[in-house]
């Protein structure tokens, strides 16, 4: 079973200029993380996504580790 | 030696901005042909992927956009080795090219718009009902009333949908001329009326700001986002 | 060619509907031997669910354009409201009660 690596978010305060910086991130994010070339194969070592089962169709993941990220963004909390 | 792969440049010398990538490795072009992918070495030393490789991973490649056309890769993408890298993207080459022909001298910019999904639909059915109403007797009949409240609910769903799709008109109307590309998304959720993606000119861009200024200022109650220039994510379209 | 930026005087409200969307990439049907039962029935589920919503769609569109006689309605409507019951009550047998039926395509989207 593939591992899975969690993403973390640093230490926040909740600013104005955090929350500025927040809108950014997530922007950059969404961008980053879900588009652009996207390559799957025997070459690539990806960090994929947990493993999906699109109606049959199987995002391959072959590499001497196969890693996952959950995207998770930080629990709000009020200072 | 494993890599880290960023984008695909229209240029196969080698860079020499020092430029940093992921833990700090300096990146460097790979040649093919006419044509370079920029890399940097990857140790692995992180264990936990933080949000901050992500905005590396970003960075750098708006430093390459100041110099290159750039095809952004999604964050993630690893080799083992270089010509693990070559062999695939060769298999490409022509897609690339023209990827980076038509993209060349240009860049990606968002809008966004948010309505209040509630209140339209609200509207929308007060007129409704204030129109229907006494047209026919309630019926007696379960499967009549069942079937006469999903008509209702129909008729307003689709007039719902109508005004958004009107709003979402309008509001690419300020954007549109000023684009060569553009791919809207439309109502993916219920108050995100308007995601949108418009590939612009260098030349353009300017204009293309200004016309955000004028949305902004126009008489509904609706809220805006502006973003970019960004590398074209949006605009890739390269099967590998 | 100028910096990136980003512009807008409600950041938290594009927070939110952006988190919002974001899940729609990272939903899936999660089938393994523990609720392989469970995984199937949500699976027939959400075709027989797709299946119904085609055809409320089809009536709606037929009523719209008058191409039904009352007789027709009156059937249709009786139909349609028994399979939404029966849908209802199969999603209850499976332990699905408050479970939204739907599968993600991955970058095509939700299927419903």
């Amino acid at each position: 079973m593939p591992k899975k690596i969690r993403m973390f978010d640093e230490k926040t305060d909740y600013s104005d200029i955090q929350r500025e910086k927040r809108i950014t991130l997530v922007e950059i994010l969404d961008r980053a993380l879900n588009k652009g070339i996207v390559i799957s194969g025997d070459l690539v070592i990806s960090v994929a996504d947990i493993d999906l089962i699109y109606l049959g169709v199987k995002v391959l993941l072959s590499s001497v580790e196969t890693m996952e990220t959950m995207r998770e963004l930080p629990a709000e909390t009020l200072p | 030696m494993i890599i880290y792969i960023y984008g695909i440049i229209d240029s196969n010398t080698s860079i020499d901005e020092p430029i940093r990538g992921l833990e700090g490795e300096r990146i460097y072009n790979i040649s093919l042909l006419d044509i370079g992918i920029v890399a940097s070495n990857f140790k692995g030393i992180t264990k936990d992927i933080t949000k901050a490789h992500v905005l590396v991973h970003e960075d750098v490649l708006e430093k390459l956009m100041k110099k290159f056309t750039v095809l952004p890769f999604r964050f993630r993408t690893l080799f083992n080795k270089e010509e693990d890298v070559l062999s695939l993207i060769r298999g490409s080459y022509i897609d690339v090219r023209g990827n980076l022909n038509r993209l060349h001298n240009k860049a990606e910019f968002g809008i966004k718009v948010i309505w209040s999904g509630d209140k339209i639909k609200e509207q929308i059915e007060s007129d409704f009902f204030k129109r229907e109403c006494n047209m026919h007797g309630e019926s007696d009949l379960p499967e009549k009333r069942f079937i006469e409240r999903k008509f209702e609910k129909y008729k307003i769903d689709k007039e719902y949908g109508e005004k958004a799709e009107i709003c979402i008109a309008i509001v690419d109307n300020f954007f549109n001329r000023f684009a060569a590309e553009k791919k809207i998304e439309k109502l993916k959720s219920k108050d995100l009326l308007l995601n949108a993606f418009y590939l612009v000119e260098n030349g353009k861009q300017g204009d293309f700001k200004k016309a955000f200024e004028h949305l902004k200022i126009a008489p509904v109650d609706f809220k805006y986002l502006f973003s970019g220039p960004w590398p074209p994510y949006n605009f890739v379209n390269i099967k590998i | 060619m100028m910096d990136r930026i980003i512009e807008t005087d409600t950041p938290d409200a594009f927070i939110e509907e952006i988190e919002k969307i974001q899940d729609a990439y990272s939903g899936k049907v999660n089938i393994n031997p523990e609720n392989i039962e469970n995984g199937l029935a949500k699976l027939i589920l959400t075709i027989v669910e797709l299946i119904r919503k085609l055809m409320e769609r089809q009536a709606m569109r037929r009523i719209e354009n008058g191409s039904l006689s009352e007789e027709e309605i009156e059937r249709i409507g009786e139909t349609l409201m028994k399979l939404e019951n029966k849908i209802l009550e199969l999603k209850e047998m499976f332990g699905l009660k408050d479970a939204e039926l739907n599968i993600n395509l991955g970058p095509l989207g939700d299927l419903l």
